[in-house]
């Protein structure tokens, strides 16, 4: 033999010529099914009729009976006493919340795409909701919300998941006994159970992933058949919408679709190493898998937002997040046309840029500390305390503060020194070399309000207009300052620090508004202003007005994802019941969901499902390794049929859990245990695997009996654990004993703590 | 460094497998030079590539970089950035105090070594940046001199590693030009810094890897012994010169694992040759290393033999080696009836109780019990004191008195005089931790909620607790809570101060206290003996590992924690690019500054080099998928394993920084850099060489055939392509070298003209803005 011949280029058989892996025979079918197919006289010719195996729907039809069991198991299990308990549980308070947000169409962020909830509020919605519940705190009794329906959604997603694994399975070429084996272990998966009896998004999430991994399998049998038929098409279609849904559900779902993206690039890659595909054909399947699998679930996950903006028309308590554009499409946050010309003498109010602050605002109150003059603040409401008027600070200044409004008006431009009077209290904007009451550093300055009427000012309270750009759209406002076009800086005439404000927040006294300070070393973005609103007495009433221009589809849509982002990586504080990755596989720890009236829901899950995947995995990874090292060393490991098999199978499942579980090692915000659950599923269906070739030689029978024993464990364990899922009553002794790891923090005292 | 060979395609020179003889490898550069692209080697690369010429060349290159290292090495005279830590240590060395630094020791014990070489007495304390080394008679020059010559020295060994892995005299110079005319290597090696020890040994390290990696077909000889050990050495140096020194380890461990994965192949070696490689290297690569590393160490604990700042961070038993210890000197033993203060070791704060009681209902619903508030406050009160109650039976006098590891106590507080208790009510702010209070000293009905069991950290039985150094637990009998603070203030009725709870994980690390001082002893007359002036203690011994093992976690927690935003700190992303450099020193009168920043000509072609490798890489991944050939087999064997290294070099000193969310520099870009400027020479050979190259290179092993030599040549464009860029190269370098050396100092309009790119921060800019 020459090694070498083989290793040039892996081989891969043409297109259309014969089976790259052994297809479904009789011996992969349960025995049961077997005999009946056999007994009427069906076998081959069921198979045969098309020539393959269409996925994991052709099976026969006691296999359909089977799974209908199985289902109806899945909804008593998972429907058990929906409405207990009857008030809040965990992030329901988030949920539930943003449930009430659509139906009464009030703007919200979150840092979860829409779908899921969006579905979630139709449930809610079908069943009469008003949207009038506020969902404060854990534990809170429902009034007048249809929270059975809106759990219900979950709880039939997770009950969908199922029969997903049960086909899945059986398009993976795994037997009968395993699918029935991985659907009931996942039935009886305390932790999913859990997740999807409440209003949480979890379950849909899971349910979508389920789904696009169903789908792929389909796709990826049709693709080893015959590639651009119609039912090549729909499987990839499915695939791309599948996968849109999961993304636009949670984040996480790019996980999917990275393992869905690996799956892609290895078929890809096989075929670039077909010398028999032509370039041309390459191409066709590129582009086809770009456009399922890429511009479809960007549409899909699009077309969500565009849902969410067309419900959320209103404004609400999500506005703060967005800028003073997006503000303006939300109705109740609209304003009145302004005039465009900034001329000396203008009442204007000014907004700083890159903060949601608001308006340069002062008011009759003064700072604790430092010179004890008027506060000056960022104010996010509009009040006539926000209102300052431009005076020339060159000019001899009218101590009374009104302009001779008769003269010509002198636009202002760059370069130009101003005072800024605050129009309600009579004072002049001021900077002095005193450190503002929060950020007391060096290169800060005190902003006050300072003077009073009859004082002409002093030379602190000049400031120099630079502007900073203007818009391409008007010319003008990159020489002058026009309203809501220019952006310009204001340096302190005699210190040279730039007016500036940041995210702080004053203490009690300045009523939590956000700092302003005078910054020597200013970041730019935190110095820059803009006018907002702009009157001068002297302008015609026909004079050029202007107004926020609104943002597009795609402007809002890019917006709201960017505000997302940071938001979710803003989520790093410790909360109590926060674990790190590392922890989930060994499931250290659950999750206290709701405590009330002696009785607790704990999300943990099923430690026999739970450890049985995760050695799995870890047995995989271990002989697999094994056998590359045999490889190496010269054994043909892999030319066996049996080997290859499995290991594609496996291969792909493990594929699946390392990027839905590693990934959240990079992640620094807090993480639960429920973001392991779409690494769970994968973990039990490689389980479900592992089970398949260990018990391969194995008769029917025998197997059928081994896979009941593992049943019966899980179910057992299951119902020991229950009460915590279902929040029934639970003596002390039976709680002490569950606490199999001491780290498994429910306990009957917290639930029953004694009252002084 | 072969882990595609065997996808390569072998021209019908497949050996048969035969036992233990040694085989070529055909990972090797090994090729019959039939495919290769013969032609006559010119005499102008012959004259080139000659021994003489070659000396001539790394001679010059030689003393160009002793010049640009250490023209004006004596200005600034002042304190330059790190300089205040670094000289600082060294100061510390000389006067033998202990201090800490996230930093291994090796370069800093060279800084020690060189201040004491010129005669610096350690009495300088490197405050502030700008002081002055003039009027403070500090040699600081001598000490400079150090890495200005390390910084020289990486020049020629740059241009050896190139001429090493086979590449002409034209291509090593021009590696060796890039770092030669960088700005940010000379400013960076010009101060008292680690980086240019850091640099000079891992370049050291890449050279001795690449000879021992030449002497492969001769296995097991004295040389390829001699240069595995020095790599081994050398990576020791490396890591122990800097905490990021540790990725050169990493990435020689990389080439390792793929060299061993190459030898296990069934077809190339017997398992038991094998395993004589698995072991010589583990012997070569881990234990020396590791043996010389721990050394270094050795050398930091025998010299830092007094007291010092260092100490407040160590372990009391660490502290009490320590001549002249403030725990060594004050730390007594504790007696029954004693009054103490106790700290908490983390937050600092003092256990504490007054008559206020908790409030009946919080805001979250929650009920408490309503009894005498415990909280941790930070200032020396009565309210602090706190009477150690036994609960055993004592004798009048004698070493009975004393309280022990495991002993189980009462705490008196001694202006209400009311005992410490515990019990199972949830504590004001975590629901999970039980509520600390206190019970009067007279009503006995929950005696057993007053015990608590003292466990001394790291104690043997029968331990005396000791004031200061005697770290303990307080761990309550009945229930198992330790005594527990966190940074978290209790609300108004508290008068703000900390909530101390008890935390049901009694093994909780946080959960540490100690007494800080014993204020009274009525109850036992000697205590005047006790806190009297004691008589000079000689220091402890400690076991070297343990005192290494409790340094190294100390090292890298240290090392995570640096997350503070530094002005200057930027995202790995913007390194290689030089998108933004580091403001060293100003000096506003004379508008001085040295900023550090590359060469921007020198960095972007480097960055380009990486990006046509790998462009090559993926198109001849792709193309020979088609089975189309581009590149000779050879050609690619050499772009793999020897381009491919230096790549591999520059990763791995590169993305680890994209995981790490400490403080980073673009400094820390520099070993990267070195490894970039490699990637760039082979790269302008592979373009300019028409697939020659130098063959063979490796060492001929006793049984092999020899081969037929083949040469690069890159005719006339070789030396025009490096004359013409060394010109830009030093046209640029002269160009930015007054933020480089800091000196002579630039006007407005001359300073905006340096910020060649509109994100550096420079100082003194002109106001663009002003007159517009």
């Amino acid at each position: 033999m020459n090694p070498t011949v083989r290793s040039r280029r892996p081989a891969s058989p043409p297109l259309g010529f014969a089976p790259r892996y052994p297809h479904v025979r009789e011996d992969h079918l349960d025995a049961d099914a077997r005999r009946e197919a056999a007994s009427k006289g069906l076998m081959r010719r069921d198979i045969g009729r098309k020539g393959y195996p269409p996925g994991g729907l052709n099976i026969a039809s006691a296999e359909w009976k089977v799974m209908f069991i199985i289902v109806i198991i899945a909804v008593l299990v998972r429907m058990f006493r929906l409405p207990q308990p009857n008030s809040v549980v965990f992030d329901e308070v988030h949920f539930g919340k943003f449930a009430s947000r659509y139906i009464k169409a009030q703007y919200f962020v979150d840092v979860h795409p829409p779908l899921a909830k969006l579905l979630i509020t139709l449930a809610g919605f079908i069943f009469g909701y008003d949207g009038n519940f506020d969902f404060k705190d854990i534990a809170k009794p429902y009034e007048n919300v249809p929270y059975v329906a809106m759990r219900a959604l979950p709880a039939l997603m997770g009950v969908a998941t199922i029969p997903l694994a049960y086909l899945t399975l059986r398009a993976l070429e795994c037997r009968a006994t395993t699918a029935v084996f991985a659907s009931l272990f996942l039935t009886f998966e305390n932790g999913l159970v859990t997740q999807s009896r409440h209003i949480l998004l979890d379950s849909p999430l899971v349910f979508f992933t389920a789904l696009t991994v169903f789908v792929w399998t389909g796709f990826c049998n049709e693709d080893k058949h015959e590639p651009f038929t119609e039912s090549w098409w729909t499987w990839l279609i499915l695939s791309g919408l599948s996968l849109g849904a999961v993304v636009s559900c949670k984040w996480v779902g790019l996980f999917t679709i990275a393992t869905v993206g690996v799956g892609t690039l290895k078929q890809l890659w096989l075929l670039l190493g077909d010398l028999r595909v032509p370039p041309r054909l390459w191409m066709k399947h590129f582009l086809a898998r770009a456009l399922c699998l890429i511009v479809l679930p960007i549409l899909f996950y699009m077309s969500m937002f565009g849902i969410h903006f067309l419900i959320l028309s209103n404004s609400g308590d999500g506005d703060g997040f967005m800028s003073s554009e997006f503000q303006h499409t939300l109705s109740g946050r609209g304003m009145a046309d302004t005039y465009a010309d900034v001329a000396i003498g203008s009442t204007v109010t000014l907004r700083h840029v890159n903060t949601q602050g608001g308006y340069l605002h002062s008011h009759p109150h003064n700072y604790p500390g430092g010179s004890n003059q008027q506060q000056v603040t960022l104010y996010p409401h509009r009040d006539s305390n926000n209102d300052w008027r431009i005076i020339n600070a060159t000019s001899d200044v009218d101590p009374e503060g009104d302009i001779e409004y008769d003269q010509p008006l002198e636009y202002v431009t760059s370069g130009m020194r101003l005072k800024l009077r605050h129009i309600s209290t009579q004072k002049y904007l001021h900077s002095h070399e005193i450190r503002p009451p929060v950020s007391d550093v060096d290169f800060q300055n005190e902003v006050s309000a300072y003077g009073m009427p009859h004082f002409v000012g002093d030379a602190n309270d000049d400031w120099v207009v630079e502007i900073e750009k203007g818009e391409k759209r008007d010319k003008e406002s990159g020489k002058r300052l026009r309203t809501l076009r220019t952006h310009f800086r204001l340096r302190h005439a005699l210190t040279g620090c730039y007016l500036f404000s940041h995210k702080v927040k004053l203490p009690e006294w300045g009523y939590e508004q956000q700092e302003v300070t005078c910054n020597k070393n200013a970041v730019r973005d935190n110095s820059l202003w803009y006018i907002e609103t702009n009157w001068h007495p002297d302008l015609p009433p026909d004079a050029p007005k202007v107004n926020y221009r609104l943002p597009g589809f795609l402007g809002k849509f890019l917006e709201l994802q960017q505000v997302m982002w940071t938001t979710n990586a803003g989520l790093t504080d410790r909360h109590t019941y926060d674990s790190r990755p590392s922890s989930w596989p060994r499931l250290r720890r659950g999750i206290n969901f709701w405590v009330k009236d002696h009785r607790q829901i704990y999300l943990i899950g099923n430690p026999t499902v739970w450890w049985l995947s995760t050695f799995a995995v870890l047995a995989y990874a271990a002989v697999r390794g094994f056998l590359v090292l045999r490889a190496k060393r010269g054994y043909r490991d892999f030319e066996n049929t049996k080997v290859v098999k499995y290991d594609t199978l496996c291969g792909f499942l493990f594929v699946g859990w390392l990027l839905h579980y590693f990934p959240f090692f990079l992640m620094g915000r807090q993480l639960f245990l429920h973001h392991y659950f779409p690494a769970l599923y994968f973990a039990v269906l490689l389980c479900a695997g592992v089970f398949d070739l260990v018990t391969a030689n194995l008769r029917p029978r025998i197997r059928l009996q081994i896979a009941a024993v593992l049943i019966i464990v899980a179910v057992w364990n299951f119902s020991y654990l229950s009460p915590i899922a279902y929040g029934n009553p639970w003596t002390k002794s039976k709680c002490n004993s569950a606490r199999w790891l001491k780290t498994w923090d429910f306990n009957w005292w917290v639930a029953c703590r004694l009252v002084f | 460094m072969a882990s595609q060979s065997q996808l390569r395609g072998r021209k019908g020179k497949v050996p048969a497998l035969s036992g233990t003889t040694l085989q070529p490898d055909d990972d090797d550069d090994a090729h019959s030079g039939s495919s290769v692209y013969q032609r006559r080697q010119s005499s102008l690369e012959r004259t080139l590539d000659s021994d003489k010429a070659s000396v001539a060349v790394v001679g010059l290159l030689t003393g160009l970089a002793f010049v640009t290292r250490f023209y004006k090495i004596n200005n600034p005279d002042q304190v330059v950035f790190d300089e205040v830590h670094f000289g600082k240590f060294a100061s510390h060395y000389i006067q033998r105090e202990y201090y800490f630094d996230v930093h291994p020791p090796f370069a800093k014990l060279l800084f020690g070594l060189a201040g004491w070489f010129v005669g610096f007495d350690g009495h300088f304390q490197f405050e502030n940046i700008g002081d002055s080394y003039t009027d403070a008679h500090v040699p600081y020059v001598g000490m400079r001199a150090l890495p200005a010559i390390l910084g020289s020295l990486t020049v020629p060994i740059v241009y050896a590693i190139m001429k090493e892995s086979g590449y002409s005299t034209v291509v090593a110079a021009f590696s060796a030009v890039l770092i030669l005319f960088d700005n940010a290597h000379v400013a960076q090696s010009r101060l008292i810094l680690l980086d240019a020890t850091l640099i000079f040994c891992m370049s050291l390290t890449v050279y001795s890897y690449i000879r021992f990696r030449k002497y492969r077909f001769k296995e097991f000889s004295q040389e390829w012994w001699g240069w595995m050990i020095a790599t081994g050495v050398f990576m020791a140096c490396t890591w122990a010169s800097k905490v990021n020194g540790i990725l050169t380890v990493v990435c020689i461990g990389c080439a390792v694992l793929v060299d061993l994965w190459d030898l296990l192949d069934y077809r190339k070696s017997s398992m038991e040759r094998f395993w004589n490689h698995f072991f010589a290297r583990a012997v070569g690569l881990i234990l020396v290393p590791l043996t010389v590393y721990l050394f270094f160490f050795w050398v930091h604990f025998a010299v830092l033999t007094n007291s010092g700042p260092g100490d407040t961070f160590m372990s009391p038993a660490f502290q009490e080696t320590l001549r002249g210890n403030e725990l060594l000197l004050n730390s007594q033993e504790i007696r029954y009836y004693d009054t103490v203060t106790i700290k908490h070791k983390n937050t600092k704060v003092l256990l504490h109780s007054h008559y206020e009681r908790y409030p009946l209902k919080y805001d979250d619903g929650r009920i408490s019990s309503q009894g005498q508030q415990v909280t941790g406050y930070g200032h020396p009160d009565s309210n602090n004191h706190w009477q150690v109650i036994p609960t055993k039976a004592l004798p009048e006098t004698g070493r009975a008195r004393v309280v022990r590891h495991d002993d189980v106590v009462q705490l008196l507080h001694v202006n209400t005089q009311t005992y410490l208790l515990t019990h199972d009510v949830a504590s004001p702010l975590m629901p999970t931790n039980q509520e600390f209070t206190t019970w009067p000293k007279d009503d006995h009905t929950r005696y057993n909620d007053t015990l608590f069991q003292l466990h001394l950290i790291d104690a043997h039985d029968g331990e005396a607790w000791k004031s200061k150094s005697g770290h303990f637990r307080l761990v309550h009998v009945p229930t198992k809570v330790s005594m527990w603070t966190y940074q978290n203030q209790l609300p108004d009725w508290a008068f703000k101060q900390q909530e101390i709870n008890g935390n049901k994980n009694a093994a909780e690390k946080t959960a540490t206290w100690y007494v800080d001082e014993i204020v009274d002893s009525e109850a036992d007359p000697s205590l005047p003996d006790r806190t009297g002036d004691a008589p000079a203690k000689e220091p402890k011994s400690m076991n070297f590992f343990k005192k290494f093992g409790e340094l190294q976690i100390l090292m890298l927690q240290h090392n995570a924690g640096l997350t503070a935003s530094h002005p200057y700190a930027s995202s790995p992303i913007n390194w290689p690019f030089l998108l933004s450099g580091i403001s060293f020193w100003t000096n506003a009168d004379e508008n001085k500054q040295i900023y550090l920043i590359g060469n921007l000509i020198g960095w972007w072609a480097c960055v380009t080099a990486i990006a046509v490798f790998i462009g090559i890489i993926g198109a001849d991944l792709l193309a020979r998928r088609r089975n189309i050939e581009p590149i000779p087999d050879p050609v690619r064997n050499r772009l793999w394993n020897n381009t491919g290294f230096f790549v591999l070099v520059w990763a791995v000193h590169y993305f680890p920084f994209f995981l790490m969310s400490r403080q980073l520099f673009v400094h820390h870009y520099l070993p990267s850099h070195i490894a970039s400027a490699l990637v760039a020479g082979s790269v302008l050979h592979y373009i300019l060489s028409d697939d020659t190259l130098n063959y063979p290179i490796s060492v001929r092993g006793d049984k092999m055939q020899p081969r037929a030599r083949t040469y690069a040549d890159l005719g006339m464009r070789g030396p025009a392509a490096l004359l013409g860029f060394t010109f830009a190269l030093f046209c640029l370098f002269v160009y930015i070298a007054p933020l480089t050396y800091g000196t002579p100092g630039l006007d407005g309009q001359q300073v905006n003209a340096r910020r060649l790119l509109s994100t550096w921060t420079l100082h003194f800019a002109a106001k663009a803005t002003d007159g517009a």
